[in-house]
């Protein structure tokens, strides 16, 4: 006969104030293996857990239903409690009677009904549920980190610094992200490479960082502490280890009117490049979508002048599998693209804006290359269309961003703050030049972000329009700005030179792809989600995975980088210890029953399962039979599902325990 | 099943058979001689006139009891798994397979429990077998086949080792079964459920369909068990569902469709209209049904992304 | 994949219709039964809980860890305890915690519900659906539409019947049976 303890909690008023939970209590008892039973104001606090630990103790319970909250919630508080009074842990059960029950029914008999059965099915649970022992699992001291912006070399950095071996892997040709295109940054104009290259010339220095660039994700496999990633690395055409950098081939390209993206197509670049003079590594490579030789077998110039020989048509794209045990998610942000968008999109273009079809309208991007000193004007503001400097600029906040009806209802957070810095360097560098900015409100919370805003105004003289523009148009080599100014409630008509959108912050193309191959979560905008928006904002509900920077929503420099840094905080938490203890949710096979069909290794998502030999002492083959790695079971049930005679069974979901539930319906 | 009302003209003459079961001896003695196999499995007479029965030769001078007739009915791939385990442990064996069994044994392959190199393959060309409560003595006629073998699509095996006989032009059958199953598939859910619920209710639950089906070689059959219980044992008509739902669901995507279980029913159960649907569906829903070739994955064992998902809100 | 904007603005009336409407008597009120995965749907009805979301109460949880782990049985077993409905629902495809256990799910019940069609169950009674951890409304949205369409249905007697009925009782009720009875020395 079992012996249950059945705790039922008011949660203050919470549950108490739909649900009587006397009554809940009073017939939690009178159900055969209960053996006590009681209600207290809050479960959790610890005189509840002390009633809990007393109880087990006093009572010589071997089984434990916590009727109160989501077991998402408290579920290991519970567990603890009843660990630290000696019961194992996996002999409590919670039965959720709020979240399921007393907050979305009004109804006091209904809801007190609801929450008796909900105890009834669970006691009867937990009479089947069996002690289970932690597993433990080795964990590979290596970090990847996935995106060389900002938040992945501070992430990377950190670890490394902290004696860990980081792999690094980044799209592109050269590390640097965004924070490379940007001139100067907020709220200290200081400027952006100035403070981002050390840091990327200590990346390629650090002895405990492997960087792979010009490379992406292929497939991840395996669990935390343990993941074999499989990284794909594009070929460069020039031998890396060969090449000293000097750039006699990109100066003797034939090939040199290929718009470069990292000017926003603004500049140009020959067919082998990097992508900006101070790049990491700063080895080129040869688009060979754009190149002669690749295109017509003809040319072949700069493997001639070469002088180390670096030059090789002939390589091909490598794979390289390295045994990672946590991953740093930084693949960071993208620019909305006011452009028309596929039928169907949720994501809506502007028309009304000419859907970038004026080539006077640039986004904020294209407007710090252009103020970048290193970018393809050299600081000068002019304009993309003729090259004339703009005598009156328009500054557009809010594009998509905060607009339900272009499919973005999220504030894209950094606008404001650079579109005021925008002004001020417009205005550094076209000193009798006008600047306004239509905006909606500004949001300015960080340090001295408000006073740099306000000087935008005060000292640099930008008009700030509190309204909205409904439509541009070119006239003449002007562009017509047509808005309404709610403050004063007149039209505004402004003849502009030069328009700048602040369009929305948005994850990069391809976040949801990278997010199924990691098998994270993200949301409904492919911003990937964190395991807890406030306790556990830098980790991924999948173990051994952590996000840092813009990919898990927009955010300005010093957010990325303390996110990055927090980040690696919680790698270096998981490397700290050898052995990572996990769940004992793990599938087990019977061998007895086994008849080695093996549909639980065709459907298992983890490859987690493989063929066992069974032989007698002389050595000879009984049977084969399937055996599920503990390690590597990631504890989804779908082989037992699968599985004919119901030969596997998932600890913690056995059979027994799901059908004493439905026998208690 | 008897078919009472349709033609009783044999549909083959008796030199087909003559030639079959000559060819089955000669494959057999040559592989059995050269000690390529170890055994034979197959069909030998049985005591009443024109019945046969399954039998297991590993004596070259036993050979020529093999024969073929309209009443070999039985799926031989059960005498390799759970019927004769000890059987597959000899070495190579060589087995008579109708296509239907052939299906069966591909099925097994599938599933780990054979391997093609241990099998000598002796396909026969099968113009069909007797249906339940026919005379062993009688031809094999529209009046006495089996109602699968009506609408059989496998007449001649693929992939073997050596085929047996040759068919003569088959007449045209009405395919019954498929016409059953239309007019319960017309039906509204009470009326089948009315149907099924007759029709379980006579089960006695002496498991004769499960011992006869070569995919049910489970060492413990989850019907079987009782901590937990997922099927009531008893022959209670609640028990009965659930056992032929459970059945029907667990040979979805494997049954070959060699219906012994309908055969060995001794409720005349038609058990095989359940399989033959879930086989319909499966093929309908993802292009895929069991083949004379071994699958790498069945159809519940792999998916695609894009999946139909219309009865999911 | 579903656009959580047009939920969100449809929860308001769902929530207010039901808080704010008559509390009806009904003269049957179905018991339900949820088989969920415990990573999307059952953190999505846990949203609908902290949203104070409002639903009727006949439906019962059952977590799972994925709804890969879901065996069929349980549906019918669940059936054969008096359910008058169920639902089963996880997560949406490309969402799964286990990368596929809701991909493998989706064929499995695929085929089971062809099979329960065919043997004559109403599938008006089992409802299959996606439900994200951040689709509480959705929650509300489909429990709410499963009770009420099988309240109108009526019981589901078709199982609970079999379950009463036996084959022969035990009882000696023809003549032959006892005379053969009474014969036994």
């Amino acid at each position: 006969m079992s012996r249950i303890g059945v705790f039922i909690c008011h949660c203050g008023e919470n549950i108490s104030r739909t649900v009587d939970v006397e009554r809940v209590a009073k017939a939690a008892e009178k159900i055969s293996g209960v053996a006590y039973a009681c209600e207290y104001k809050y479960m959790c606090s610890d005189p509840g857990q002390n009633l809990l630990k007393k109880a087990v103790i006093d009572q010589n319970l071997d089984g434990i239903v916590v009727a109160a909250c989501s077991p998402r919630m408290h579920e290991k508080t519970f567990r603890k409690a009843a660990q630290s009074a000696g019961l194992n842990p996996y002999l409590v059960e919670m039965a959720n009677i709020r979240e399921h029950c007393s907050w979305v029914h009004e109804d006091r008999e209904e809801a007190t009904t609801k929450a008796t059965e909900i105890v009834t099915m669970l006691v009867e649970r937990v009479k089947m549920n069996k002690k289970l022992q932690p597993i433990t699992v080795p964990v590979t001291k290596r970090a990847l980190v996935i995106g060389g912006g900002i938040a992945g070399i501070q992430a990377a950095l950190d670890i490394a610094d902290c004696g860990h071996h980081v792999v690094l892997v980044e799209r592109e040709p050269s590390i640097g992200g965004h924070m490379a295109q940007l001139s100067e940054t907020f709220p200290t104009l200081d400027c952006s490479q100035c403070i981002m290259t050390p840091k990327m010339v200590d990346v390629a220095n650090h002895p405990n960082i492997t960087l792979h660039t010009y490379s992406e994700i292929e497939n991840v496999d395996g669990y935390i502490g343990n993941f074999q990633v499989t990284i794909k690395k594009k070929a460069r055409s020039v031998d890396m280890d060969k090449c000293t950098g000097c750039g006699v081939c990109m100066a003797k390209c034939p090939q040199k009117k290929i718009p470069n993206s990292f000017d926003k197509d603004l500049g140009m670049r020959p067919a082998i490049y990097v992508p900006f003079p101070q790049a990491v590594p700063n080895t080129p490579v040869i688009d060979r979508e754009n190149c002669t030789y690749f295109k017509s077998g003809k040319c072949g110039v700069c493997q001639k002048v070469c002088g180390p020989g670096a030059v090789d048509y002939t390589q091909e794209d490598q794979l390289v599998v390295e045994d990672i045990g946590a991953i740093v998610v930084a693949t960071g942000f993208e620019l909305y693209s006011i452009g028309e968008k596929p039928k169907g999109s949720a994501i809506k273009g502007y028309g009304e804006f000419g859907h970038g079809k004026i080539p006077d309208v640039i986004d904020g991007m294209t407007f710090e290359r252009l103020a970048s000193a290193s970018g393809p004007t050299g600081g000068k503001i002019l304009r993309p269309s003729d090259g004339k400097e703009p005598q009156q600029v328009v500054f557009l906040q809010c594009v998509g961003s905060r607009a339900r009806e272009k499919g973005i209802s999220y504030c894209s957070k950094i606008c404001c703050m650079y579109t005021a810095k925008h002004t001020m360097l417009y205005h550094h560098k076209v000193h009798d030049g006008q600047a306004y900015v239509f905006f909606m409100d500004a949001r300015t919370p960080g340090k001295g972000y408000d006073e740099f805003w306000r000087r935008s105004i005060e000292d640099e003289n930008a008009v700030y329009i509190r309204g909205a523009v409904s439509r541009l148009y070119q006239k003449g080599d002007k562009i017509v700005v047509m808005g309404s100014d709610i403050a004063l409630g007149i039209q505004v008509e402004i003849e502009a030179d030069m328009v700048v959108l602040a369009t929305a912050v948005q994850p990069r193309q391809g976040a949801d792809l990278l997010a199924q191959k990691l098998g994270i979560s993200y949301d409904m905008y492919n911003f990937y989600s964190e395991a807890h928006a406030k306790l556990r904002p830098v980790e991924c509900a999948t173990a051994g995975v952590y996000l840092a920077g813009a990919c898990q929503g927009p955010k300005d420099i010093p957010d990325s980088v303390s996110q990055a840094s927090a980040a690696a905080a919680k790698v270096m938490t998981l490397f700290a210890k050898d052995e990572l203890e996990r769940e004992p949710i793990v599938a087990k096979v019977n061998d007895k029953n086994c008849v080695a069909c093996f549909y639980c290794k065709k459907v298992c998502p983890y490859g987690a399962v493989e063929e066992k030999e069974i032989r007698d002492r002389q050595g000879n083959l009984i049977k084969v039979v399937a055996w599920v790695n503990p390690g590597v079971c990631g504890g989804c049930g779908t082989c037992q599902a699968s599985c004919p005679s119901k030969s596997v069974e998932l600890d913690g979901y056995t059979d027994e325990q799901i059908m004493a539930q439905i026998e208690a319906l | 099943m008897n078919n009472t009302k349709e033609n009783t003209t044999p549909l083959v003459d008796n030199s087909y058979y003559e030639a079959v079961t000559t060819a089955i001896r000669s494959e057999a003695r040559r592989v059995m001689e050269s000690g390529e196999v170890s055994a034979v499995i197959g069909y030998k007479s049985g005591r009443r006139k024109g019945s046969a029965q399954p039998v297991i030769i590993s004596d070259v001078s036993r050979i020529d009891e093999l024969v073929f007739a309209p009443t070999c009915t039985n799926n031989l791939s059960l005498y390799l798994t759970k019927a004769k385990k000890e059987v597959s442990k000899k070495g190579k064996i060589a087995i008579v397979a109708k296509g239907c069994d052939l299906k069966a044994l591909a099925g097994l392959m599938s599933e780990s429990q054979l391997k093609r190199e241990n099998l000598h393959l002796i396909g026969i060309s099968c113009a069909g077998v007797h249906g339940s409560n026919v005379k062993p003595s009688e031809a094999l006629s529209a009046a006495t086949i089996a109602r699968k073998c009506r609408e059989c699509t496998v007449h001649v095996p693929e992939g073997v080792d050596c085929i047996a006989g040759t068919l003569p032009q088959l007449e045209q059958l009405s395919a019954l079964e498929s016409a059953e199953l239309e007019r319960l598939e017309a039906m509204s859910p009470a009326g089948r459920w009315a149907f099924w619920k007759e029709q379980f209710s006579r089960c006695i639950r002496c498991m004769a369909c499960r011992q006869v089906c070569p995919f049910c070689y489970c060492e413990q059959c989850l019907c079987d068990r009782n901590r937990p219980q997922g099927v009531e044992t008893t022959p209670r008509p609640a028990g009965n569902m659930g056992w032929h739902i459970v059945r029907a669901m667990h040979l979805a995507g494997r049954c070959a469709g060699c219906a012994e279980c309908e055969r060995s029913c001794p409720m005349d159960i038609p058990l095989n209209l359940l399989n033959r649907k879930m086989a319909n569906e499966l093929k309908e829903l993802y292009g895929q049904e069991a083949g004379m070739q071994p699958q790498e994955k069945g159809p519940l064992a792999t998916y695609k992304e894009d999946d139909d998902e219309s009865f999911i809100k | 994949m579903i656009g959580p904007i047009g939920l969100i603005r449809r929860i308001g009336p769902i929530k207010e219709m039901i808080m704010h409407a008559e509390k009806l008597k009904h003269d049957f009120e179905p018991k339900l039964v949820a088989f969920v995965c415990t990573w999307c749907t059952y953190a999505g009805a846990d949203l609908a809980g902290t949203s104070r979301m409002q639903y009727p109460s006949n439906v019962r949880v059952l977590k799972f860890p994925c709804t890969g782990r879901i065996d069929p049985v349980f549906i019918l077993r669940a059936f054969q305890k008096g359910a008058d409905g169920i639902l089963v629902s996880g997560c949406h495809p490309g969402d799964c915690h286990y990368m596929a256990g809701n991909f493998h799910a989706r064929r499995r019940f695929a085929t089971f519900r062809k099979l329960l069609e065919f043997i004559g169950v109403d599938l008006e009674r089992l409802q299959f659906s996606w439900v994200s951890a951040a689709e509480g409304g959705k929650w509300v949205e489909v429990v709410t539409e499963l009770t009420e369409r099988v309240r109108s249905m009526g019981p589901m007697h078709e199982f609970k019947e079999l379950e009463l009925e036996e084959c022969w009782s035990g009882k000696l009720d023809t003549a032959e049976l006892k005379e053969a009875y009474e014969a036994i020395p």
